[in-house]
């Protein structure tokens, strides 16, 4: 499903990401882990597209499309959806009406008309109740004095919405208190399936006890410098990145 | 890799045509242009008024001829030349109207062409309109459910014929011919408006509304309109502006009047939409207006607006809270495109005890625009625990507009609180980054924005208004789920 | 005769005390012709709106005070920051008094206007900067005419001077009433470090008014900090017009004190020509009696990356009033601006007033600018604590007052002032108190 290759990217000529390969198949969960600073969130960012980081090398495909030439909007109409670390705030424009507009524009990218009214309520009262969120939450500004824990429920609150092929959760278990990472959690099993794939990254194995990955990599300084199953997580929280740093 | 850019946006503007820029061919009778006591006289005439109104027409002109034009706000513009301008000017089958039926088709479909089908309305919304095309009331809608109840609503030009007593009371008691150079010349020229009473204790069942609409070219239009809403009353007035597009500058130079006696309140919402000039910056209404109202004992008016149109913009709708408990308010949206230019904003004088005013303004810059906030709270020395609580947001899309805020805080009275706040800001680029991950386009992403920006205006807002006012903010509906 | 008149006659005679063959004497007889035309500011101007100086201008001032009346410094120790060692520029009557000053040439200048008009050495410098960045207005015009004595004050390159310097304008009162126009005129280089305390100080009940200007140049990489105490007689009057200029990545804090004097007005511009610059302006004001106090302040953000920083804090009580009207102005090219602007008011009587207009003026996308004006009163609740805890009504209003006005004191760097601000604060208030916060 998702291809990298090679891939470089520099922030205001700064290299951070120094030639990544990674291979996504459907069904599949990876998990991404390393030391703050390694370029993990740069990795997400440069996959959804954000322009602030230059891709300087590489390829980056989804089920064959070329993403490099894609603004950020039609990746995510190709299905790629990141669960931000720090998501913003858009004051004034309430979750209602944001998650909406998203998924309109979603399918009017399609082709599509406007979701009807009903059916969007039923969606929302479905996804809603699926991560356990109050509906008056659901009329607040986006992100706007929410919580951390709140922020990142919303986000896999979209996610659900907008059920994307490729979804990247980035560090979406920090902020989260152990009753909200189960919900969170339950919810991402459940939107699972063998058509779609995640890319979970995190610092802590206590996600992937909840979300099984497939694989596991360690990012260190722009590399993926380690790949294996399950148990390479458990190693680590074990032995620490320094045994990573020794090991480069 | 391309990037839909603010700059793209703007051009994209830029290229948006005025949708209401067309010109509807009905006959009409305009006045010779030029202005002197003849013409007063001759429109004092057509109207068959009584010589009370003429004599203060008269006042009124001779007043204006001694003022000079002002020119403190933050605008620049070519003067208008007075004597350049038709001051009357009617749709010519003028015979009195009764029913829809018998207003001009072509007019009618001028109407549609506006949006506003007044079938439509009249079933949906229960909105009762009086609609002034150039200088005159066309039709009011309506007129026999308000009757009914007391209410009275109909052009300013048939109370005067039919209600002279209670016109002469008001009339030009919140805004003396003398008050300004613009409201001096009004008073002198004004050939129609609309003019509304509600009684004592009546709830007016449905909204009121007027349009303004300049046909004819060469005219200026000076509406007058005076809502007088009588002890314990409560009334919400819709008022709707369009222009067709042309190329030279059309003057518009209105007064709105509002009493709210005692326990009244008044709602006043504008949307104004008023041709505001091509992207070159020529022609374009000049929009020259005097709103005020008077408030007495426990009286409440909230004025709302929403300004888009207009190449020059000059008001500063504004209440005189006179009455002790009373309250005003102002929530307005200024969006400021190509070259246009704006200097907007309230009074709020409180003269009256525990009186409490409020104001909220959001301004949008673009193109090459100019966008300015100027206001002023007083607080008189015998106004005891006045409250007022201001915010002036600004919102600037490119560099080459401007915002500017321009509030001016008196107070007289140890026991007053007043916090003002104004920032300015410009539309992040993380939240367009945001929006755009989840699969909305930078346009669109940047109307949501702007629209969130907007929201503690457009909420005040009637729902028919509210409607029109985001289509004006090219802004997506907000929808009823959730 | 009108003071306009008076002051446009006298010129003669004071032409006859100065050199005037020199490229300043044409700077000055032009700002004459300015001001003639121009006259003094009425009401009528925006900027004048708030403020009449009518009633101060009526009295027949002399203008060039010759008396030497010659003054002990134990009668006026108690003006200067005496407890830390200081150079000293100070004037009686306007003229240089070498007794109570300590200049210095070691390594830098300061000294006496006159002597860089006079000196050789100094032309290149007053060719460069004296009367550069004062502006055109009338009042401004109108000391530039007279422009002949003042602080003069170059600091090098580098150059930390090791003490702050004090400039001490008294009037002896020798004549009935008496009209100053001291000319300042301080360049600082790049990398070099200043502070100043300013002060204008009237001996007796005599009508004063002085119309002050200040040219101040702050280099790459320099920093001055400005503290001026207002706290003079209720006599005396003051217009004081500063202008500072600021290059790349230099910081300047000016904080005014306006506790005294009949009519203030503070002109307060800076003029930011770099980037990466702070400038920083704060204020308290507490008065009370018939005291105006007119804070009238500009930023100019010309250049990108810089910052502003305004904080100005209002105690008015009895009949007095007071003014602030700020102004921010951010040219196209000043991206990535941050100017912020606090002016807070307190009205302890029915009788005071407050008039504020806190302006923006914005012409860059790319900023963050905001102000936020408030007027009300003590917190009751607070109050109200701290005389359940046995604070007596009178310290716990002064308390809060304080309290108050702290986020300004806070920024003070030289601890003397702080005390002595302090303790002027606790007078004003009546209390006996240190302040302890
Ligand atoms: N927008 C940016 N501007 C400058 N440096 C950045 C930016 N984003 C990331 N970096 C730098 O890139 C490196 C990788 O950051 P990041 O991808 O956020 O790491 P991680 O998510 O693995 O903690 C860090 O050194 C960080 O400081
Ligand atoms: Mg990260």
């Amino acid at each position: 499903m998702l291809k990298i290759e090679n891939l470089h990217a520099s922030v205001e000529d700064r290299a951070i990401l120094k030639g990544i390969n990674l291979e996504v198949k459907p069904g599949e969960v990876h998990a991404i882990m390393g030391p703050n600073g390694a370029g993990k969130s740069t990795m997400a960012s440069v996959i959804a597209g954000n322009e602030s980081y230059e891709m300087t090398e590489g390829v980056i495909e989804l089920e064959g499309v070329d993403l490099a030439d894609l603004a950020p909007e039609e990746r995510a109409h190709q299905g790629v959806f990141l669960s931000f670390q720090y998501p913003v705030e858009i004051p004034g424009v309430s979750v209602t009406n944001f998650i909406k507009t998203a998924i309109n524009e979603n399918r009017k990218a399609k082709g599509l008309g406007d979701m009807p009214a009903k059916d969007l309520l039923k969606k929302i009262r479905e996804k809603s109740a699926l991560l356990e969120i109050d509906r008056k939450f659901l009329s607040r500004s986006l992100n706007e004095g929410f919580s951390g824990g709140e922020k990142k429920r919303n986000e896999i609150f979209q996610m659900a919405m907008l059920e994307p092929k490729l979804a990247i959760l980035d560090e979406t278990d920090s902020g989260l208190d152990i009753d909200a990472l189960r919900i969170v959690a339950s919810g991402v099993n459940k939107l699972k399936s063998k058509d779609n794939a995640v890319i979970i990254i995190t610092h802590y194995q206590r996600l992937l006890d909840y979300i099984k990955p497939d694989f596991v990599h360690v990012l260190y300084d722009g590399k993926i410098v380690k790949s294996g199953d399950a148990s390479l997580a458990l190693e680590l929280e074990e032995k620490g990145y320094d045994w990573i740093k020794e090991l480069v | 890799m391309s990037k839909y850019t603010e700059d793209d946006l703007r051009e994209e503007l830029k290229t948006k045509e005025y949708e209401y820029g067309f010109y509807t061919d009905i006959e009409s009778e305009t006045f010779k242009k030029g202005l002197n006591e003849d013409v007063v006289r001759a429109i004092s005439k057509k109207k068959n008024e009584p010589q009370w109104m003429t004599d203060w027409r008269l006042e009124a002109f001779r007043v204006w001829e001694q003022m000079e034009e002002p020119n403190w706000a933050n605008v620049t513009y070519k003067k208008p030349n007075f004597q350049e301008i038709a001051y009357y000017s009617a749709p010519k089958p003028k015979k009195k109207l009764d029913s829809l039926d018998e207003v001009d088709p072509d007019l009618l479909e001028t109407f549609k062409k506006l949006g506003i089908s007044l079938e439509e309305q009249k079933r949906l919304a229960n909105v009762a309109v009086d609609i002034v095309v150039d200088s005159v009331s066309v039709a009011t809608t309506f007129k026999k459910t308000l009757g009914e109840k007391g209410i009275i609503f109909m052009p300013i030009s048939e109370a005067i014929q039919e209600h002279p007593e209670l016109v002469r009371k008001h009339l030009g008691t919140v805004v003396p011919t003398t008050d300004n150079f613009y409201a001096a010349l009004n008073s002198a020229v004004f050939s129609d408006g609309s003019f509304c009473y509600i009684p004592k204790g009546v709830r007016c069942p449905m909204e009121l509304s007027t349009y303004f609409r300049i046909n004819e070219g060469g005219t200026g239009q000076f509406e007058r309109t005076l809502v007088v809403a009588d002890k314990g009353s409560y009334v919400s007035y819709l008022e709707g502006c369009t222009a067709p597009a042309r190329d030279e500058n059309q003057l518009h130079a209105a007064v709105v009047e509002l009493i709210a006696l005692d326990d009244a309140e008044i709602k006043y919402s504008t949307v104004q939409n008023w041709y505001p000039g091509d992207a070159e910056g020529s022609g374009g209404v000049f929009n020259f207006v005097t709103k005020r109202a008077l408030c007495e004992t426990n009286a409440k008016v909230s004025w709302t607006q929403v300004e888009t149109g207009s190449a020059i913009t000059w008001k500063y709708p504004s209440c005189i809270l006179k009455g002790n408990n009373s309250v005003g308010e102002f929530y307005s949206i200024a969006v400021t495109n190509n070259y246009q230019q704006a200097d907007t904003g309230t009074k709020m004088i409180h003269l009256g005890k525990n009186t409490k005013s409020t104001i909220i303004s959001k301004g949008i810059s673009a193109g090459k625009s100019q966008n300015s906030y100027r206001g002023l709270v007083h607080i008189g020395a015998r106004a005891e625990n006045a409250r007022n609580f201001s915010q002036c947001d600004s919102l600037l899309m490119g560099n080459e507009c401007g915002a500017h805020t321009f509030p001016y805080i008196e107070t007289k009275n140890s026991s007053a609180q007043i916090e003002h706040e104004a920032t300015t800001s410009k539309i992040g680029e993380e939240q367009l980054f945001y929006c755009n991950q989840r699969g909305i386009d930078t346009e669109k992403a940047i109307a949501l924005i702007v629209n969130g920006f907007s929201k503690e205006v457009l909420n005040k807002l009637p729902m028919e208004f509210a409607v029109e006012a985001q289509k004006l903010l090219e802004i997506s509906l907000e929808g009823s789920v959730g | 005769m009108e003071l306009k008149e008076k002051l446009v006659a006298s010129y003669v005679a004071f032409e006859s005390g100065i050199d005037i063959h020199t490229d300043i004497h044409e700077i000055r007889t032009n700002a004459l012709r300015h001001f003639e035309k121009l006259g003094f500011p009425s009401k009528k101007l925006e900027a004048w709106k708030y403020t009449s100086l009518n009633s101060v201008l009526k009295q027949d001032y002399s203008l060039f005070p010759d008396n030497e009346i010659a003054i002990e410094l134990a009668d006026v120790k108690k003006y200067f920051i005496h407890d830390i060692d200081t150079y000293k520029i100070v004037f009686i009557d306007g003229k240089y008094s070498s007794f109570l000053s300590e200049t210095t040439h070691d390594g830098m200048d300061v000294c006496l206007l006159s002597a860089a008009f006079r000196k050789p050495k100094y032309k290149v410098i007053i060719e460069n900067y004296f009367n550069k960045i004062a502006k055109q207005d009338n009042l401004t015009s109108l000391n530039t005419a007279f422009a002949s004595e003042g602080a003069f004050i170059h600091i090098p390159k580098n150059v930390e001077v090791e003490k702050p310097i004090q400039i001490i304008n008294f009037t002896t009162g020798a004549e009935n009433a008496t009209m100053l126009q001291p000319r300042n005129l301080i360049v600082v280089e790049q990398n070099a470090h200043v502070q100043i305390i300013e002060r204008h100080q009237s001996l007796t009940s005599n009508s004063v008014l002085t119309n002050a200007v200040a040219e101040i140049y702050v280099d790459r990489h320099a920093t001055v900090d400005y503290y001026k105490i207002q706290n003079d007689s209720i006599h005396a009057s003051l217009v004081d017009n500063v202008f500072i200029e600021q290059q790349s990545n230099s910081v300047c804090s000016v904080h005014t004190f306006s506790f005294g004097g009949n009519i203030t007005r503070n002109n307060l511009n800076f003029y930011q020509k770099g980037e990466h610059i702070d400038s920083i302006l704060k204020g308290i004001t507490i008065i009370e009696g018939k005291q105006h106090v007119d804070h009238n302040t500009l930023v100019h953000h010309i250049a990108p990356n810089c910052e502003s920083h305004q904080d100005y804090k209002g105690i008015y009580n009895e009949r007095s009033t007071g003014v602030f009207n700020g102004k921010v102005l951010v040219n196209k090219e000043a991206q990535k601006t941050n100017a912020y602007q606090k002016n807070n008011n307190i009205l302890m009587s029915n009788r005071a007033t407050i008039n504020a207009k806190p302006q923006l003026e914005i012409f860059a996308d790319d900023v963050k600018c905001s102000h936020g004006c408030t007027i009300g009163q003590l917190d009751s609740d607070a109050l109200f604590y701290m005389q359940q805890r046995g604070i007596p009504k009178k310290e716990a209003r002064a308390l809060l007052m304080y309290a108050f006005a702290n986020t300004v004191l806070e920024s003070v760097k030289i601890p003397e002032v702080k005390k002595r601000i302090t303790k002027i604060i606790a007078n004003k208030l009546a209390v006996n108190m240190g302040f302890d916060l």
